[in-house]
């Protein structure tokens, strides 16, 4: 049970984005919700694979940010795919900014680890900020 | 129903708070992606953080889809169903008819799913 739960995002997260983006009235079965669940990580195992792919044919052992961004827009997520490339390139100089700052504080750390570290403490208040889509706000992938 | 304000919000604006900085679990994002394949060796530490987002699009988006469904069928409440139709219905979805066929199929609900 624990192994499969693994394999998947928290459903309590994965409902309050979904809650996000619809009406107010809305409700959300809880089927729907583990549905979707499963479709994540399913979406997360397609994208890796392919950027993962890629990787590997150019002889390169990491997978990184912007094989991910590649991998979103070679599977058709094309407007995923900008949004993720200027998120990325923002995440990046967020990063640069912070390790010149660390740099003159003469902390050690190191560059990977810091961004993975920032990226998972909530309360580390961050200067990058992104804002959930507005329930009005609609956007689409192209569909084909 | 593009709407490209939506997305230049997204990258100038802030978070309200209701999510935080990643509003998925970074770690969990890590070991879904090392499931992925055994080719998977190396995953740099921005890899989970750009997923973190691009899931998030994701899952507003097919929710949106799942929605229109849902609206179509007069109901207020959504559905698996609702999802799987959006999921027949849009090309890039493609890699997830399998998934929502299997649910369908393993429904531990005897009946057919209709909420009261």
């Amino acid at each position: 049970m624990i192994d499969e739960q693994d394999k998947l995002l928290p459903i309590a997260n994965v409902g309050r984005i979904m809650k996000h983006i619809l009406p107010r009235n809305a409700k959300i079965s809880k089927e729907a919700k583990e549905t979707m669940q499963e479709c994540v990580s399913e979406f997360i195992s397609f994208i890796t694979s392919e950027a993962s792919d890629k990787c590997h044919k150019e002889n390169r052992k990491t997978v990184n940010g912007d094989d991910i961004c590649w991998a979103l827009s070679s599977l058709g997520f094309d407007n995923n795919s900008e949004v993720m490339l200027k998120y990325l390139h923002k995440f990046r100089e967020y990063e640069r900014q912070k390790a010149e700052q660390n740099k003159a504080s003469s902390s050690e750390e190191k560059d990977d680890v810091t961004s993975y570290r920032l990226g998972l403490q909530p309360d580390t208040s961050t200067p990058l900020e992104f804002r959930v889509l507005d329930k009005g706000g609609s956007s689409s992938a192209n569909p084909k | 129903m593009r709407q490209p304000g939506a997305y230049s919000r997204l990258l100038a604006g802030g978070i309200s708070g209701k999510t935080g900085p990643h509003s998925l679990p970074l770690a969990r994002i890590k070991k879904i992606m090392k499931n992925s394949s055994d080719e998977v060796k190396m995953i740099s530490g921005e890899a989970p953080i750009v997923f973190s987002k691009a899931c998030e699009l994701f899952i507003e988006e097919l929710t949106k889809r799942a929605w229109m469904m849902t609206l179509q069928a007069k109901r207020s409440t959504l559905h698996r169903e609702d999802v799987a139709s959006a999921v027949m219905n849009i090309d890039i979805f493609d890699f997830l008819v399998n998934l929502v066929s299997e649910n369908s199929g393993k429904s531990e609900d005897p009946q057919p799913v209709t909420e009261a």
